[in-house]
C-alpha cells in the first residue's frame, strides 16, 4: 500500500491584487526532505506563507490526509510551522514572550525546545526584547521556534542566510534527527543544501506559478 | 567643517522645533497675541508677580513647566529610538564622559530653553520684589529639569533596549512576566506611541468631564446624555482602532500560524478594547454610580465596547480605508444615537455585538492587507 501524503495542495490559487502569484491545480508530497527552488520573485515566500496559514488563499490544502486548512484551521495550524526568512516582531517582546507564546499555544515538549535553545545559543539573550536582536539571532530565534509543538511539516525560508557555521551545523542536525522521526522539512534556499549533512528526499521547482515535483 | 555640536543641535533641536511650530505658534498667540500691545509687559508682570505671590498658582506653573520639560524629554527619547538614527550610539558612545555630558546638556537646554527665558524674567523680577524663595523655588526647579534628563539620556545610548524603567528593573520583569497577546497593542502604544494614547485619553477624559459638567449644572441627570458623551469619547479612540489595525498588519502576522481558534482572536480583541476603556469606566463609575443604577452603568458600558469592537470589525474589511470607515462609523452612530433616545440600548447592544461577530467570523481568515494599486 503506498505511503499516505503528508501535505496535499489541491487547487491552490494566490493573487496580489488582481495578479495571479500562485496557481498549483495538485500536489502531493510523501514524508521527506524537499528543496523548494525557484528564482527570486517566483513565489516561493508566498507558497510557503499559503501553506503556514498566514495569508488567504483560494483552494484547499490537506494534512496527513484528513486535516484540512478550510475546515481545521485549528488543527492544521498545530501540524505546521513557519520560520521565516527575515523574521520580524514587535520590538518589545522579548524571546521569552515569544517562545511561551509558542509554547503555549502549539505544546511540544519544553525540555527538548530549552536544550535546543541552549545548544543554539538563544537562553543568552532569551529575556532581552527582540529589539536589541541581530539578524542572526533574529534568525535563530525563529528557527528554534519552529521546532515547538508536534509538527508534522516545517517550513524553512531562507535557513541558510545569516546564521553562523556553528548554529548552521546544529540545523542540518536537527533537520536530519526530526526527519528520522517523521516531520516532513521543506526548505527554500539559494544556495544548495549540503549532500553531506541531509539527503534530499526530492527537489521541488516553482516555474510559471505552479510547483513540480523532480 | 561643522562641529559635532552643530549637526547634534541640527538633528534635535532645529527638529524639534521644526516639529513644534503648531504648537509654539498656538503657545505664542495665547502669551503674547490675546492682549493688546500696550499693556503686554504688565499683563506678563501681572502674571509673574501672580505666581511669585501664590503657591497654588506656582505649584501649577511648576507642573506646566514639568509637562513641557516631559515633552522634551519625550522627543530626545523618540529620536534615539527612530530608525535611522542608529548611526547616534557609536558617535556619542564615542565621546568621553564629560563632553558627552556637555553635549546632552547643550541639546535637552536648548529645546528647554523657552521655559528658561520665563522663568529667568520670572525669576529677576522676583528678586527685585524681595520674593526670594519664590524666586528660589523656580531656580532650583528649572536647574533640576535641565539636568535629571541627562542621566536618562546616557543610561539610554548604552542600554538602547530600555523603554521604561532601569535596566535592572526591566530585565527582572522580563524573566518573571511574559507578555500576554491582549496587552501587545497596548505594549506597542505605550513604548512606541505614548503621545497618541495619552492625547486620546486626556480629551476623552475632558469629553466626559463636560458630559457631567453640564449635566451637573443643569441640576439632572440622563443617562441618554451620558451615553452621548460615551459615544463621542468612543469617537475619539477611532485613531487608536486604525493604528490597531496596521500594528496587526505590520507586526502579528506571525500569529497567524498558531493555532489559535477565531473564536480566540475574537475574544482577544474584546479584551484590548475593555482594557482601553478601563479608564473611562473608572471616570464615569465615579462620577455617576450615586446617581444611577448599576444595570443603567452596565448599559453605559456595553454600549461603549460594543461600538469599539463593531468599528474594528469593520477595518476586517481590507478596502475598508480611513474615509470609508469614517463614513460607516457615523452612519452608525446616527443610528444608534436615536435608539438611545428611544430607550433601545439593549437592543442596540445586541444589533452591533452580533454585527461585529458576524464581520469578524466571516473575514477574520479572509482578511489580507490591501495595497492600493
Amino acid at each position: 500500500m503506498p505511503e499516505e501524503p503528508v501535505i496535499a495542495l489541491h487547487a491552490v490559487k494566490k493573487n496580489y491584487q488582481d495578479a495571479p502569484v500562485l496557481d498549483i491545480p495538485h500536489l502531493e508530497l510523501r514524508a521527506g526532505i524537499y528543496w523548494l527552488q525557484g528564482e527570486n520573485g517566483a513565489g516561493k515566500t508566498t507558497c510557503m506563507k499559503v501553506m503556514a496559514g498566514l495569508i488567504p488563499f483560494k483552494g484547499e490544502i490537506r494534512l496527513r490526509g484528513d486535516v484540512s486548512s478550510k475546515d481545521h484551521p485549528v488543527q492544521f495550524r498545530r501540524l505546521i510551522n513557519y520560520a521565516e526568512a527575515e523574521p520580524f516582531y514587535p520590538a518589545f517582546l522579548t524571546g521569552r514572550d515569544l517562545l511561551e507564546l509558542y509554547l503555549g499555544t502549539k505544546g511540544g515538549d519544553r525540555r527538548l525546545i530549552t536544550d535546543i535553545a541552549e545548544r543554539m545559543g538563544v537562553h543568552i539573550f532569551v529575556n532581552n526584547p527582540v529589539s536589541t536582536y541581530s539578524s542572526g539571532m533574529l534568525k535563530k530565534l525563529s528557527l528554534l521556534l519552529a521546532f515547538t509543538g508536534q509538527p508534522a511539516v516545517i517550513l524553512l525560508d531562507e535557513p541558510l542566510i545569516t546564521i553562523d557555521t556553528r548554529t548552521l551545523a546544529i540545523m542540518y542536525d536537527l533537520v536530519r534527527t526530526w526527519s528520522a522521526n517523521g516531520t516532513t522539512f521543506l526548505i527554500t534556499s539559494h544556495q544548495p543544501l549540503d549532500p553531506e549533512e541531509i539527503t534530499l528526499t526530492g527537489t521541488l521547482r516553482i516555474t510559471d506559478k505552479n510547483i513540480t515535483l523532480n | 567643517m561643522r562641529s559635532v555640536t552643530a549637526i547634534l543641535q541640527k538633528i534635535f533641536t532645529a527638529q524639534f522645533y521644526i516639529q513644534n511650530t503648531g504648537f509654539f505658534l498656538v503657545l505664542f498667540y495665547l502669551l503674547f497675541g490675546v492682549v493688546d500691545s500696550g499693556s503686554l509687559l504688565n499683563y506678563h508682570r501681572s502674571l509673574m508677580m501672580g505666581f511669585l505671590e501664590g503657591s497654588s498658582f506656582l505649584l501649577l506653573v511648576l507642573a506646566l513647566w514639568a509637562l513641557y520639560g516631559l515633552k522634551c524629554v519625550g522627543f530626545m527619547m523618540k529620536v534615539l529610538q527612530s530608525q535611522g538614527y542608529e548611526f547616534l550610539y557609536p558617535t556619542m558612545g564615542s565621546l568621553d564622559k564629560k563632553t558627552r555630558f556637555r553635549q546632552w546638556f547643550l541639546l535637552h537646554n536648548a529645546i528647554y530653553l523657552p521655559v528658561w527665558i520665563y522663568a529667568g524674567i520670572a525669576v529677576l523680577i522676583g528678586l527685585k520684589h524681595h520674593y526670594y524663595v519664590s524666586a528660589g523655588i523656580i531656580l532650583v526647579f528649572n536647574i533640576a529639569m535641565s539636568v535629571w534628563p541627562l542621566a536618562l539620556y546616557d543610561r539610554k545610548l548604552f542600554q538602547p533596549d530600555i523603554f521604561f524603567f532601569t535596566g535592572y528593573l526591566q530585565r527582572w520583569i522580563n524573566r518573571r512576566f511574559t507578555k500576554p497577546p491582549v496587552l501587545y497593542f497596548l505594549y506597542e502604544l505605550f513604548t512606541q506611541f505614548p503621545r497618541r494614547i495619552l492625547t486620546a485619553k486626556l480629551v476623552s477624559a475632558m469629553v466626559l468631564w463636560l458630559t457631567f459638567f453640564l449635566m451637573h449644572e443643569g441640576n439632572y441627570f440622563d443617562l441618554r446624555g451620558l451615553q452621548l458623551g460615551v459615544m463621542l469619547s468612543v469617537l475619539l479612540h477611532l485613531q487608536l482602532l486604525s493604528h490597531h489595525r496596521v500594528f496587526d498588519d505590520t507586526w502579528l502576522n506571525f500569529m497567524e500560524n498558531l493555532p489559535v481558534s477565531t473564536l480566540r482572536h475574537y475574544g482577544r480583541m474584546a479584551a484590548i478594547y475593555l482594557i482601553i476603556w478601563i479608564p473611562e469606566i473608572v471616570m464615569i463609575t465615579v462620577n455617576a454610580y450615586t446617581k444611577t443604577s448599576w444595570l443603567s452603568l452596565l448599559t453605559v458600558f456595553c454600549m461603549a465596547l460594543s461600538l469599539l469592537m463593531f468599528f474594528r470589525s469593520l477595518l476586517y474589511f481590507p478596502k475598508m480605508n480611513n474615509e470609508l470607515h469614517v463614513r460607516y462609523v457615523l452612519i452608525t452612530c446616527f443610528v444608534v444615537l436615536f435608539m438611545i433616545l428611544g430607550h433601545y440600548e439593549w437592543l442596540a447592544i445586541l444589533l452591533l455585538q452580533a454585527l461585529s461577530a458576524i464581520v469578524f467570523f466571516r473575514q477574520y481568515r479572509r482578511y489580507e492587507p490591501y495595497i492600493e494599486p
